[in-house]
């Protein structure tokens, strides 16, 4: 008959309990769809990283990661490999040999990290090769006298190999994406002019857009105004393992593009034999081993396992390498605390000061029910029950809205292309599918319905300190 | 049998500074199936005499002893537990559950003495007979008239076979016709059930119909006139 009372309660004042009901839906939603497009970027962000850029473990030789020299080899390499592989949860390997050195145009120069790979090994433990750009090449699929090199496209718009123009055919292309024909047709006076670089691009953006229009559409149209020579060429240049300087010039296969666009300025990959022809490291010698495995859950363990098989060697899991990424998961975790408090303390004033103006109303009626024989515990049970049904309901609506809405964008993604810049400049794509796991809405709903029962503590207590007889007097 | 025994009860509020001594040396019993009615001008001390035998309030001296326990005697959460099993109440205004429907309010007490289902049923739909009101049972209080409403509340006070009814001024609110089948229908049951009445009134009609009248005056009772 308490809950029956209590249920019925809620509803007494429906004005007043749907708002408080909506302020809790309100604050549940934003709460898990936050945590759920924070969990997106970060197991996407972690999942690109491992996918594109660290695998799950690398092993080279002792102090290579920080001296970086080239003579510095994992010796006996197929001893080594034989080693790694025996151990169980190892799926694939690829052999690297790492040179900094600079890429070259015309024009312009970067410093880069020339990869030297064997593309075959490569796809079995990253998945750049499905990143190549459509219209820019392939992934070492053709064979050229020249040697092949890779690079990704931030590199090839600072080295101005990709190149800006608009023609109809462009405004076609925006027309299908669904920009607005007014944006499309401010673009005409841009038509057959070439820009060498994307800053040129953009300054001349600026000129026929508005600041507004330039953020919200300027990615897209720049997307869709690059153009890309295929088989142009750049000259690599590096030190090779005896500290002379030399030099080749390579055919771009390809541009990839990933999330991390810094990975992209710095990156180049061309095959292992043109590299060690050109350091004149051995055939047999590599810099760098990167270890996929079946399950990623047993990267410590494994690594543990490789770090004492092979003592001489580095071993370093993903974790160490990139350390904020793994840091990146427990910061998080320590911001969902903050952000719940925050939630669930305005949440519960707002239930306290709902409870009070409850009990302040219905103060004769507590009074009665006292009087017919009602003890503190059923008059508290009340109280506390009305207080947990009304954040509850609350609760399961914002859980129900923010389960549809991660389902759905979860499939569809969220393009944040507005701040899509900045977000693959920190390594994180600007499509986020926002995930989330069903215990989280286990925890969200224990800690409503404690938030619940601590909000009615208060409100209750002052039910109980109602004298009888004054409260049956009350108007 | 005494039901209720108030032996040389006072009860001195203190207002401002000034003593008002609400009920002063009541020494009054009540016997099973009395209906009695508790008169007197306002401020007399009706209210505040049935508060102290309704055990609401406490005396500041004397005693107020029912079916052979001291109220004194008992802690604050036996009390409310034995108001609960012992003590009907029907109030000036009603005050039933706005959120439960007629049949709800009466088996509130039910519920809270955990009869079970079937018991509850039988009882609330004899009580909902008894008082007439036996098709509203499924209506709340909001669409019932203040008579019916104060039926209900008879009905409720009844409902567990309390050893005693309490009615604060039960009929100030009503017309003279709601009023008039109110008192019948607690007439009648307090002659089928053998349950005690006692009521605070101003009302004439009641005065009328009581088989005991007590007249109270500065919280002293100046006449107790059994009729036959």
């Amino acid at each position: 008959m308490i809950w029956k009372t209590a249920w019925k309660n809620v509803w007494r004042n429906k004005g007043r309990s749907l708002v408080v009901i909506s302020s809790v839906t309100v604050g549940i939603f934003a709460g898990v769809f936050s945590v759920a497009l924070m969990n997106g970027l970060i197991a996407q962000r972690i999942n690109d990283a491992l996918n594109e850029e660290v695998s799950h473990i690398q092993i080279t030789s002792k102090d290579f990661r920080i001296n970086n020299d080239p003579r510095l080899v994992i010796g006996k390499p197929e001893e080594t490999l034989s080693k790694i592989r025996s151990v169980n949860g190892v799926m694939a390997i690829s052999e690297r040999t790492i040179i900094t050195g600079m890429a070259n145009t015309a024009g312009k120069s970067a410093g880069v990290q020339i990869t030297g790979i064997d593309p075959e090994m490569e796809k079995k433990v990253f998945t750049v090769n499905k990143k190549i750009i459509p219209g820019t090449g392939d992934y070492f699929e053709k064979e050229s006298k020249l040697s092949l090199v890779l690079i990704g496209k931030e590199l090839a718009k600072d080295l101005n190999i990709i190149r800006y123009s608009v023609d109809t055919a462009t405004l076609i292309r925006l027309k299908e994406k669904g920009l607005p024909e007014k944006i499309i047709s401010k673009l005409v006076p841009l038509i057959g002019k070439r820009f060498s670089n994307e800053k040129q691009f953009i300054k001349e953006m600026k000129t026929v857009y508005s600041a507004g229009e330039a953020l919200k559409y300027g990615l897209i149209i720049r997307k869709e105004a690059w153009s890309f020579r295929e088989g142009s060429r750049l000259t690599l240049t590096f030190l090779d393992k005896d500290n002379n300087q030399v030099g080749a010039i390579f055919r771009l296969t390809g541009l990839y593009d990933i999330a991390n666009s810094m990975f992209e300025k710095n990156t180049v990959f061309i095959r292992n034999s043109d590299l060690k022809k050109l350091t004149g490291i051995s055939e047999n010698d590599y810099h760098q081993l990167t270890v996929r495995l079946s399950n990623v859950d047993q990267t410590d363990e494994i690594a543990d396992i490789l770090a004492q098989k092979l003592p001489d060697l580095e071993v370093m899991t993903w974790k160490k390498i990139q350390p904020d990424l793994a840091m990146m998961t427990d910061m998080v975790s320590q911001f969902y605390l903050i952000f719940g408090i925050i939630i669930l303390a305005a949440l519960a004033f707002g239930i306290i000061n709902t409870m009070l103006m409850v009990v302040l109303e219905r103060t004769r009626e507590l009074g009665m029910l006292t009087a017919i024989g009602m003890n503190k515990k059923r008059v508290f049970s009340m109280i506390m029950l009305e207080s947990v049904f009304l954040s509850l309901i609350g609760a399961v609506v914002g859980m129900i809205i923010s389960y549809i809405l991660v389902r759905i964008t979860g499939n569809t993604g969220i393009n944040l292309a507005q701040a899509a810049e900045g977000f693959e400049a920190l390594g994180y794509s600007a499509i986020v599918y926002p995930k989330i796991s069903a215990g989280f809405f286990g925890i969200v709903t224990i800690l409503i319905i404690i938030t619940g029962i601590l909000s009615s503590i208060y409100p209750a207590l002052k039910a109980l300190k109602l004298n009888p007889v004054e409260a049956i007097r009350a108007e | 049998m005494k039901v209720v025994e108030i032996k040389n009860a006072s009860k001195i509020y203190n207002e401002s500074e000034v003593q008002v001594n609400a009920v002063n040396g009541v020494t009054l019993d009540f016997q099973e199936a009395e209906f009695a009615a508790i008169v007197g001008p306002s401020g007399s001390g009706k209210t505040t005499l049935l508060n102290l035998i309704g055990g609401l309030d406490n005396p500041t001296s004397g005693e107020i002893i029912i079916d052979g326990t001291n109220l004194a005697k008992l802690k604050s959460s036996e009390l409310i537990d034995f108001r609960m099993r012992n003590i009907g109440f029907v109030f000036q205004a009603y005050n039933l559950i706005p959120v439960l429907t007629a049949k709800e309010n009466v088996e509130f007490i039910m519920n809270l003495q955990k009869w079970s289902r079937k018991e509850r049923d039988e009882r609330t739909f004899e009580l909902l007979k008894a008082v007439g009101l036996f098709e509203r049972a499924n209506s709340r209080p909001a669409k019932m008239s203040g008579g019916q409403q104060q039926r209900i509340a008879v009905a409720r006070a009844l409902a567990s076979r309390p050893k005693f009814v309490l009615a604060d001024e039960p009929t100030a609110n009503l017309d003279s016709k709601s009023a008039a089948t109110l008192l019948e229908i607690m007439e009648k049951l307090n002659h089928e059930e053998k349950i005690t009445f006692i009521f605070s009134t101003h009302d004439a009609r009641v005065v009328k119909m009581a088989h005991r009248v007590i007249t109270l005056e500065d919280g002293k009772v100046v006449s107790d006139d059994v009729r036959e």
